[in-house]
């Protein structure tokens, strides 16, 4: 199929996955706060809907504040107020059939938090209980999760250490006793040692220098591939989004602008926002220089009106101004929620 | 012949002692000179805790070197102990700090940071005066004081904060910025603003800068000369192109091959043909043939 076939073709929508892990439907989540009978709304998620498959690492990038944190808590359904869900739901399916997250009781979430969903934090020194062992930290986080007499579970414990090299003598130590790399291979044990079929990793290597992140990402991608997991990855740097992922989610503002695989988004970025975000990646060996992006990031309690991005955005029209672009799938796969584009491909 | 700007003569730092006086080095024997006259973005590479900030301290006289000698315009750091004498040191040499966030009070005006600074280092005396300095200065960033008068800290974003930071470091007229991981705690989209300043203050306005940093993509962009620390030592030291295009040292080999690269990896030619022309290789099924390719161990 030639460019220009493509490009004529309507567009289609999003084909329904054999069985995602997790759908997520037009999914809002705003901060809600009260003060003296006056209400403040902060739209941290804002109407995303994405899918993610089995077997797939999916990541989501953004800038600080554009809500990838509120979304994947709202995911997780480790949300607390004044963060509430106002619509849209969140769907898992972990071989039982699609259940949706917030209409489980206490019990049954319970049983599916870390046998089926985990979760990889960002800082693990604020994850491991710095005056516990780490032996302690693994009976809190998983013990009960895989009923299994204790002594084949710290069995389980050290084979799963091993895969991670790490040997079983960390489990005596004190989190300050480990180096951060160390640490952060330890909640990675941690989050993946009841084998879980969905992963929520939350900037897990943004706090290591670049030797150690390497390898991190490579446990990271060997433990997924091994298991079957399906992975959801943040980070802001695309450089580990080019490496790790296989599809590509660019948040703006509380909203997903653009959804790809990893591959033809930095390939062929669609959406003005990432078309910069792209462009401005520095890399060894290339003197051109790079700009910055103008303006400054919306608050999300008073977004502008229309597409957020129409401030900073140098492909701005009337129509971006007041009325917000839907996400649409423009190629196949590749989703992009954009006014300019959409005319640019029609055309 | 004038004296060089900075001078490190065989500077060493180790901390511990105590009881089983089990000493860790931090900074072993690091020697390097920064000219007058000649502005330059000097880069300081390395993994956490190869000693990069402690270096940094010891420049800014925060921290005494335990060996060796920092001159500053041929003046020995550890000589400068009287306040008129650290007070001109600091007018000299100003720091830029990692996280703005942290740097700044979180209850207190960011624009206060300026007066205070303009009163401390220029003497300008009244609101008035101080308000033009903090202005003159702001402006050197690409903000103004019309912008951020009266704003808390979580008013403005990371790359504004960090501006304003910069903007503070300016005001005495600095000959010297020593920047401690300047932008890995501001977003992509401003991270370049952040550098390309750095880049323009070197040009037009002939301030040197000293970049300590892990991020090895920002020092090939912004750098002109570059060392490569591991554990407290300089491994490798010279023009930063060259370093980081053709690395010597086994350490330094190790970081740039560590480095990921942005660009998506290299998929045989028919695949990327597919990609230039907007068509996706696989057929769009997240389940299908691409996922195939790796374990069949689904639960």
């Amino acid at each position: 199929m030639t460019e220009e076939t493509m490009m004529l073709a309507p567009p289609r929508p999003t084909p329904a996955l054999p069985a995602p892990v997790l759908s997520v439907e037009k999914l809002r989540a705003y901060y809600q706060m009260r003060f003296f009978g006056v209400t403040r709304e902060v739209r941290a998620v804002d109407g995303i809907t994405l899918q993610i498959g089995r077997n797939e690492i999916y990541g989501i990038a953004g800038e600080s504040s554009s809500g990838k944190s509120s979304l994947i808590k709202t995911i997780a359904r480790a949300i607390r107020p004044p963060l509430n869900v106002v619509d849209g739901s969140v769907r898992f399916d972990f071989g039982e059939g699609p259940a949706d997250i917030y209409k489980l009781d206490p019990h049954a979430l319970a049983a599916i938090r870390w046998r089926h969903l985990s979760y990889i934090m960002q800082g693990s020194m604020n994850v491991l209980n710095p005056v516990r062992r780490i032996r302690h930290s693994f009976l809190d986080f998983a013990f009960r999760h895989m009923h299994l007499p204790m002594p084949v579970f710290l069995q389980r414990v050290e084979g799963h250490l091993a895969r991670l090299n790490l040997e079983p003598r960390v489990l005596n130590a004190y989190p300050h006793e480990l180096s951060g790399g160390m640490r952060q291979r330890v909640t990675i044990a941690l989050a993946t040692v009841c084998r879980p079929a969905f992963i929520i990793a939350d900037e897990p290597t943004t706090a290591l220098d670049v030797v150690v992140q390497k390898s991190v990402l490579t446990m990271i991608r060997g433990i997924q591939q091994e298991m079957g997991s399906s992975v959801l990855f943040v980070t802001h740097d695309m450089a580990v989004h080019a490496n790790l992922t296989d599809r590509l989610g660019i948040m703006y503002a509380g909203r997903l602008v653009e959804e790809a695989p990893t591959r033809s988004l930095l390939r062929r970025p669609l959406h003005p926002y990432t078309r910069h975000l792209v462009a401005s990646l520095p890399r060894i060996g290339d003197d051109a220089p790079k700009a910055g992006l103008n303006g400054t990031p919306p608050s999300l309690a008073k977004p502008p009106p229309g597409c957020r991005f129409h401030p900073r955005c140098p492909l701005a029209m009337d129509i971006c101004r007041t009325e917000a672009p839907p996400m649409e799938e423009l190629l196949p796969g590749h989703r992009v929620a954009c006014h300019a584009v959409r005319q640019e491909l029609a055309s | 012949m004038s004296l060089p700007l900075l001078e490190l003569r065989g500077i060493g730092k180790s901390y511990g002692g105590g009881w089983l006086r089990h000493r860790t080095r931090a900074v072993h024997d690091v020697s390097f000179t920064l000219e007058t006259g000649r502005p330059e973005v000097f880069a300081i590479i390395g993994e956490s805790g190869s000693g990069k900030s402690t270096l940094a301290r010891m420049i800014l006289n925060a921290t005494a070197p335990g060996e060796g000698q920092i001159l500053f315009r041929g003046r020995d750091l550890a000589t400068i102990r009287r306040a008129a004498d650290r007070r001109a040191f600091m007018q000299a040499v100003q720091p830029v700090f990692q996280n703005p966030f942290e740097a700044f009070n979180p209850l207190k005006r960011v624009d206060r940071y300026l007066y205070a600074t303009a009163h401390h280092f220029t003497g300008a005396q009244g609101r008035v005066a101080q308000e033009a300095k903090a202005d003159e200065a702001l402006h050197k960033v690409g903000l103004s004081l019309a912008e951020i008068r009266g704003r808390f800290p979580h008013e403005l974003s990371g790359g504004q904060l960090q501006r304003v930071a910069i903007a503070r470091a300016l005001i005495p007229g600095p000959a010297l910025l020593v920047a401690d991981e300047p932008v890995s705690m501001i977003d992509a989209s401003l991270r370049m603003t952040v550098v390309n300043l750095f880049r323009r203050l070197r040009d037009e306005l002939g301030v040197s800068i000293i970049y300590i940093t892990h991020d090895l993509a920002t020092a090939y962009y912004i750098s002109d000369r570059i060392i490569i620390m591991q554990r407290g030592e300089v491994v490798e030291a010279g023009d930063a192109r060259r370093v980081l295009m053709a690395p010597q040292h086994p350490y330094s080999i190790l970081l740039r091959a560590s480095v990921l690269s942005a660009d998506p990896p290299e998929a045989d030619a028919a695949e990327a043909d597919a990609a230039e022309a907007g068509v996706p290789a696989q057929p769009w099924s997240p389940a299908g043939a691409s996922l195939a390719a790796r374990s069949g161990d689904v639960p």
